[in-house]
């Protein structure tokens, strides 16, 4: 049965889909310039690059140039609970670049984020505490982090029916791609909302925070020309994490 | 509805604030990396400021079936954890004495006795606060994870570090603010009302540590139980914050003794050492009656009447004062 939040989420969703401004707590955003997305063009371009993964994993490498970005557009999930405030659409859109190298490929994201939220965390040490004089302090318990991450079904589509948005479903689990400020990057696997759950693996990501920016790249498997993707931004300064954050209608990898 | 409930009563009127009892949670549960910081169990001076600071003020628990929005406490509301440099002093040649960093600007109990005045008297008294472990938990409910759950055997409310992200809305939700985030580990973490111990037949850590006997543990629906009668039958204990509506299994005999030297002969309701206003802040208009009930009591047992309630309230002995169901324990015993 749908809950309230689901019923919000999936008309924000199809509005988003169908081009039409929502009410502002929910999907709204302006209509960018020309190359946002458009309703009838979900579709994400990928280029071929001569360069190696290794070389395009760094944020402001030359090779990406020659790669042209994307705009897409940005929702805001609506609130968790009733009486949380709706959040501000800080962050309107993405720019996405892909390229293909190696049987690699290659994200590069870059979206305008003021405030830098990527503090380091101390690590959690790998010997006992009791063998050590110090024990690793807490340094804050209400900051959040900025992230991005990127999602796609774990199989083929079962007769062309793609995954809930809302991380997925039963008949069609997703993995996702995620980067965290502090916490680095991590592979996810989830079947629905609230099933997310860290695989323990680990996959290459850059960041580079410059002029009020964020630029990251993640290197992805080799995923085919069909395949839906979706994209999240998180903005710590707003308090963002789990669902409560910006995301992407499905778009088509070409 | 968990099949049953344990519950704590605390006799404020014999805490002596010594803090044996968060010393004897936080060696046992919160001696780890990222949890300085915080301590399960804490005892704070009422009136003041608490620990987290302002955690009475800041929001969560339940209003028309609603949780209710609320800011995340910052570290310095818990109190920054510092370190002393006793390796300058002690293997450094350092001469100037042992200094602590960061320099301290807040902690657990900061306004230690400050307390408040009451007409031109100073009045104070302590309280713990452990996990309410809720019948109808904020926090279980603000859970997206479902990483917050409440055992069906006992009504004791964990939180599944397997299942938590750290989101801290749980933090959040909790009206009380009886949840911790450890950002080495990041994830939350909460007092498990001393799960492990009561499984093999012992009792809650603070509990068994404390000097002044004063905390009662057991299921509140075991009619036998020095909970279930303290709470039920002479009904002389309340929660904390009832309008919070989480339904808190952890219960209060409010502080009303002692008398103030001046009012012999008067009843304390007349002439009161605590403000009647402040306790019914803490623990509802209800509190009013307990004390009428307490005081009648206590006026028989001076009067030579055996007072069963007074003797209860003594608690001399820990049979006395904790009632662990045998079968609780041996069902767990033999998974373990």
């Amino acid at each position: 049965m749908l809950t309230r939040r689901d019923r919000i989420f999936l008309s924000a969703c199809t509005l988003a889909v169908a081009g039409v401004l929502a009410a502002p707590h929910l999907c709204a955003q302006r209509p960018a310039p020309a190359a946002v997305a458009s309703p009838a063009g979900l579709v994400l371009r990928t280029a071929a690059s001569p360069a190696t993964p290794e070389i395009l994993l760094e944020p402001d490498a030359r090779a990406w140039q020659g790669v042209p970005a994307q705009r897409v557009a940005l929702n805001r999930t609506p609130p968790l609970y009733d009486t949380d405030p709706p959040a501000e659409l800080e962050i309107r859109y993405v720019d996405v670049r892909l390229a293909r190298a190696s049987e690699k490929l290659l994200l590069h994201l870059t979206w305008k984020d003021p405030t830098q939220n990527a503090e380091g965390i101390a690590a959690l040490p790998s010997t006992q505490p009791e063998t050590r004089d110090r024990k690793e302090h807490t340094s804050a318990t209400e900051r959040f982090f900025d992230a991005a991450a990127v999602m796609f079904p774990e199989r083929a589509a079962q007769n062309g029916v793609w995954p809930s948005l809302q991380m997925g479903d039963a008949a069609g689990p997703v993995l996702i791609y995620y980067w965290n400020a502090a916490r680095g990057a991590m592979r996810m696997q989830a079947e629905g909302r609230g099933t997310t759950r860290r695989t323990g693996e680990t996959f290459p990501a850059r960041a580079l925070y410059r002029a009020g920016a964020w630029q990251v790249t993640m290197e992805l498997p080799d995923l085919p020309a069909g395949l839906p993707l979706s994209l999240a931004v998180w903005n710590g300064a707003q308090q963002d994490r789990d669902g409560r954050k910006y995301f992407s209608v499905w778009l088509r990898l070409e | 509805m968990s099949k049953h409930q344990y519950a704590m009563v605390m006799d404020l009127n014999k805490c002596l604030g010594c803090q044996t009892c968060t010393i004897a949670c936080k060696k046992l549960w919160s001696d780890r990396d990222g949890t300085q910081h915080m301590y399960w169990n804490n005892v704070e001076t009422r009136p003041g400021i608490g620990y987290p600071r302002q955690w009475d003020r800041i929001g969560g628990g339940w209003k028309d079936g609603q949780l209710q929005p609320s800011p995340l406490p910052t570290l310095d509301d818990y109190g920054a954890p510092w370190e002393y440099d006793y390796d300058q002093r002690l293997y450094e040649g350092k001469k100037k004495p042992v200094m602590p960093t960061p320099d301290p600007v807040s902690g657990p109990n900061w306004d230690e006795d400050v307390g408040a005045l009451n007409g031109d008297e100073n009045f104070y008294f302590y309280l713990l606060r452990i996990c309410n472990h809720c019948t109808n938990p904020a926090c279980l409910a603000a859970c997206p994870r479902q990483a917050i759950y409440k055992r069906d055997e006992d009504g004791i409310v964990l939180l599944d570090q397997e299942r938590c992200q750290g989101y801290r809305y749980c933090i959040a939700a909790c009206p009380y603010k009886k949840i911790y985030f450890n950002e080495i580990t990041g994830k939350s973490e909460k007092c498990i009302f001393c799960y492990p111990r009561l499984e093999k037949g012992e009792v809650n850590a603070c509990a068994a540590q404390c000097p002044g006997r004063l905390r009662f543990v057991g299921l509140l629906d075991d009619p036998g139980s020095a909970v279930h009668r303290l709470v039920h039958v002479y009904k002389v204990a309340l929660p904390l914050f009832p309008e919070k509506g989480t339904q808190p299994n952890v219960f209060y005999v409010p502080p009303f003794n002692p008398p103030r030297r001046t009012n012999y002969g008067q009843s304390i309701l007349e002439d009161p050492r605590l403000p009647l206003e402040y306790l019914i802040y803490l623990f509802g208009a209800e509190v009013r009656d307990v004390i009428v009930r307490l005081e009648a009591e206590l006026n028989r047992a001076q009067n030579g009447t055996q007072s069963e309630m007074l003797q209860l309230l003594i608690g001399r002995d820990a049979e006395t004062r904790y009632q662990i169901p045998e079968p609780l324990v041996r069902i767990k015993m033999s998974i373990g």
